[in-house]
């Protein structure tokens, strides 16, 4: 294993995630809950604890409290002791560089005090974005092999997805020798997943040069492949990039599969369960008698009375009599009512879902949301945080309530597919 | 304003009984697993926490790494900081008599310098292995109005069951709260009262003191029910009963740990966990790192409870399912207590069993009859043990901690112990 200290990890948590719509309302991306218990950038810092490195610093922009809280101190991931630590590296005002983060380059330029104070011999640079498991220590062992001035994990993605993605083109050695920022016509099928070795000084020389370019893959990576030695680190295996609702929601499905690609538990994936508004008191979820649960998680505290098929339910999660949840994701503490029917939907936290009403009606799951046709186009409904659907509401598809609507709020018990409150 | 503590609370954790034999081979009575995902003792501690009582000592003996181990440093109960903590209390070496404790009384009397440096203006001491919900603020408050010497806290029980309990003559003083103690017998042949005492004690220090001095230097036995109360009340001090009303589960024996596991079910459960607070320490057995339970696509759970990281793919029904059981396809789980990482095989029946943890059953397994289930007819099974594919077992059974595969190959008939 190579010595920990000797590597500095720099995880950029700044994403907005925008189309992750309402989810990302009252939180970064990174802090969006996944698998019932866990968030998503629970994946990152795992995989940065299970490949043994511990010197961590949390680049954070767009609403980071859900984001600092869940942090803590990084006892969850083993990040505190004498060599082991996780900072939170927000932007700042009144050193050189002060202004917001402008791109992942400037991010991390920001930040050089940061790398300076913490001599290393490589700086790992990965996003909390992602939903994957990923020795991060055979990378680095590939990346002083090859000799490397920086190397970038790659995967093969299907051609129809390449233009999202940062695109590179190798010899036989591994050697990218052509790069292309999402491509219109794709020439490989070899996209970046975001995630960077760079020998730590020639990271700095890089930043350095020139301070308006401020993104890795747009400015500093090109110009590296042109001058220096960038490898591609091939990745075999699941990795999700959950930023859109339809990728959030097929990769929770994804758990639920009877030979799962995707496990955190396996994957030794820990969440910090004491961040959370009520720690350490989850008893175990309890299922009422007549109750029925098939294909699906279910986490500690929740209710079950009615039925659960096809769904991944967060902790406290109450399912009344003769409710029924199919094909949903339910985060944290939502009360379904008694006959309450919640059918393809994800319900933030504390959502509560009247007596009757059904979220997610109809046959119509083609006709897009109104107001956020590129965000609901799949009859995924969403339903946000604290919001309270009366009573025999009728919710269609592709619909949007939006974060702490009440009873009130609600122009008719009909809301149409579509519709956005 | 708050400053230091006044009551210090001793938590009686030591002991094992012979009749839960099977489940305490290993860990004290207070560790055994319960709920689903706690210990015994988490009810004393969560009852402690909410009580706003967060000086404890914890009286430990016998296998008290298991304890020690899930007490941590107490913060799971928030009983860490300056006026905060857990301190576990193992028998010492010192330079005068040093000796195992004999006793529940007598692992409070070696502990005094413990006890004295502390200087508290009550002693509340309980007992580690039962499982309620008790606001001690209350029965402090009733021993403080009463300038008591010591206060006891008694439930009713039918006089028929009196006799298996210390039990108090409690007179009508206070009503409903309590009243003076006139007399008190540990476990009477025949029973003329029957108030009995739950293990929860506040003493005046300066009594305590004296009788567990005249106790060490004077009695064979050192016990509190049987030796400390009598003799307090033999010396004419104020001794007062409070008057509990509400659950109280024993754990004693096996049939009272099932009984116990299983008020925990139903509708309206006896013990409603969520309702109590109760809190356990997440740290060990990975507890934490579990992702939620999986049910699969035939998966049936009803009238359970079930922690994260379970498997579910058969049917589970009248159960409790620690964290790391799995129910394989075609395996039914009727009226059990799984702990934790128990593996039931495809098409196997367990029906009224307690199974320790780390317990695999083959595929085809039987265990226990069909029909109603009676706490009589639980059948435990001790840790370690794996049950090989189609073996029959009946009902009553008593099977002890890593079997060797010879001494499973064969039917085991009800009531039989191997």
């Amino acid at each position: 294993m190579i010595q920990g200290d000797n590597t500095l990890v720099l995880l950029l948590a700044g994403g907005v995630g925008s189309r992750l719509n309402i989810l990302v309302q009252t939180r970064a991306k990174p802090a969006v809950p996944f698998a019932g218990l866990y968030r998503v950038i629970d994946f990152s810092l795992s995989n940065v604890m299970n490949s043994g490195l511990s010197q961590v610093g949390v680049l954070t922009q767009y609403k980071p409290l859900s984001l600092m809280s869940h942090l803590g101190t990084g006892e969850a991931w083993d990040f505190t002791g004498r060599t082991r630590e996780v900072k939170i590296l927000p932007p700042r005002t009144g050193s050189q560089d002060s202004d917001w983060y402008k791109g992942t380059a400037d991010a991390v330029r920001q930040n050089i005090d940061f790398i300076r104070a913490r001599p290393s011999r490589e700086t790992v640079i990965l996003s909390g974005d992602h939903i994957y498991r990923m020795d991060l220590d055979d990378m680095l062992r590939f990346h002083r092999r090859k000799k490397a001035h920086v190397t970038i994990a790659m995967m093969v993605v299907p051609r129809s997805e390449i233009h999202q993605f940062g695109t590179g083109i190798t010899n036989s050695e591994g050697r990218i020798v052509e790069w292309e920022e999402k491509p219109k016509v794709p020439r490989t099928d070899l996209a970046s997943m975001g995630i960077y070795v760079f020998d730590t000084e020639y990271l700095l020389r890089l930043l350095e040069e020139d301070r308006e370019e401020v993104d890795f893959g747009m400015h500093l990576i090109p110009k590296a492949i042109e001058r220096d030695n960038v490898f591609a680190y091939l990745f075999h295996g699941y990795w999700r990039d959950v930023g859109t609702v339809q990728a959030y929601w097929q990769a929770n499905m994804d758990l639920l599969k009877p030979e799962p690609e995707i496990s955190p538990q396996a994957w030794g994936i820990r969440p910090n369960p004491y961040a959370d508004r009520r720690p350490v008191d989850r008893c175990p979820a309890r299922f009422a008698e007549g109750c029925v649960v098939k294909e699906s998680m279910v986490s500690a505290g929740c209710f079950i009375e009615g039925e659960v098929i096809n769904s991944v339910l967060s902790p406290g999660v109450r399912v009344g009599k003769n409710a029924r949840v199919r094909d949903s994701i339910i985060l944290h503490d939502c009360v379904l009512e008694e006959g309450a029917v919640v059918d393809l939907a994800i319900l933030d936290k504390g959502v509560r879902v009247g007596q009757g009403a059904v979220v997610g009606k109809g046959e119509d799951k083609a006709t897009p949301n109104k107001a956020f046709p590129t965000h609901l186009y799949t009859g995924i409904t969403m339903i946000g945080k604290g919001a309270e659907v009366p009573a025999r509401a009728m919710i269609g598809r592709n619909c949007v309530v939006t974060p702490l609507r009440r009873g009130e709020d609600f122009p008719s018990l009909v809301v149409a597919t579509g519709d956005t409150i | 304003m708050k400053l230091k503590p006044k009551v210090l609370a001793m938590i009686l954790a030591g002991g094992r009984v012979d009749e839960l034999n099977v489940l305490t081979a290993y860990r004290p009575k207070s560790a055994v697993p319960f709920g689903g995902f706690a210990r015994v003792i988490d009810f004393a501690l969560s009852n402690l926490m909410h009580s706003g009582l967060e000086r404890v000592a914890i009286l430990s003996q016998y296998r008290s790494f298991s304890l020690i181990n899930h007490i941590g440093i107490g913060a799971a109960w928030d009983m860490t900081g300056r006026h905060r903590g857990v301190s576990i209390l193992p028998p010492s070496q010192g330079s005068g008599q040093s000796s195992w404790y004999r006793g529940s009384a007598d692992a409070v009397y070696q502990n005094l310098d413990f006890v004295q440096y502390h200087d508290p203006e009550t002693i509340l001491v309980l007992s580690g292995d039962h499982v309620y919900q008790m606001d001690y603020r209350e029965i402090l408050q009733y021993h403080r109005d009463k300038d008591a010497d010591l206060t006891i806290a008694c439930l009713e029980v039918p006089m028929a069951e009196a006799s298996r309990f210390g039990v108090a003559d409690i007179d009508d003083e206070d009503g409903e709260r309590g009243g003076r103690i006139l007399q008190y017998q540990e476990k009477p042949a025949n029973p003329s009262f029957n108030w009995a005492s739950l293990t929860v004690y506040c003493f005046r220090p300066s009594v305590l003191y004296e009788v567990l001095a005249a106790n060490a230097r004077e009695d064979e036995s050192f016990e509190f029910g049987r030796d400390i109360l009598p003799r307090i009340m033999a010396s004419q001090k104020k001794v007062y009963g409070f008057k509990f009303r509400g659950y109280w589960g024993y754990t004693r024996t096996v049939a009272e740990y099932w009984q116990t596991n299983m008020d925990l079910l139903g509708e309206a459960p006896k013990i409603p966990l969520e309702e109590w607070g109760i809190r356990t320490n997440l740290e060990h057995r990975a507890v934490r790192d579990c992702q939620p339970l999986k049910a699969g696509p035939a998966a049936s759970i009803e009238n359970s409870l079930v922690y994260n990281g379970c498997v579910v793919e058969g049917r589970v029904e009248n159960s409790i399912l620690f964290p790391g059981v799995h129910v394989k396809s075609g395996a039914e789980v009727k009226n059990s207590v799984l702990f934790f990482d128990n593996v039931v095989g495809h098409g196997a029946s367990l029906n009224t069993v307690v199974s320790d943890v780390n317990v695999t059953f083959g595929a085809r397994v039987r265990v226990g009859e069909p029909g109603a289930p009676q706490a009589e007819k639980v059948t435990v099974i001790g840790w370690n043990n794996q049950v090989p594919d189609g073996m029959v077992i009946g009902s009553g059974c008593t099977l002890h901690p890593n079997l060797r595969p010879e001494q499973m190959d064969r039917e085991v008939k009800n009531g039989e112990v191997v």
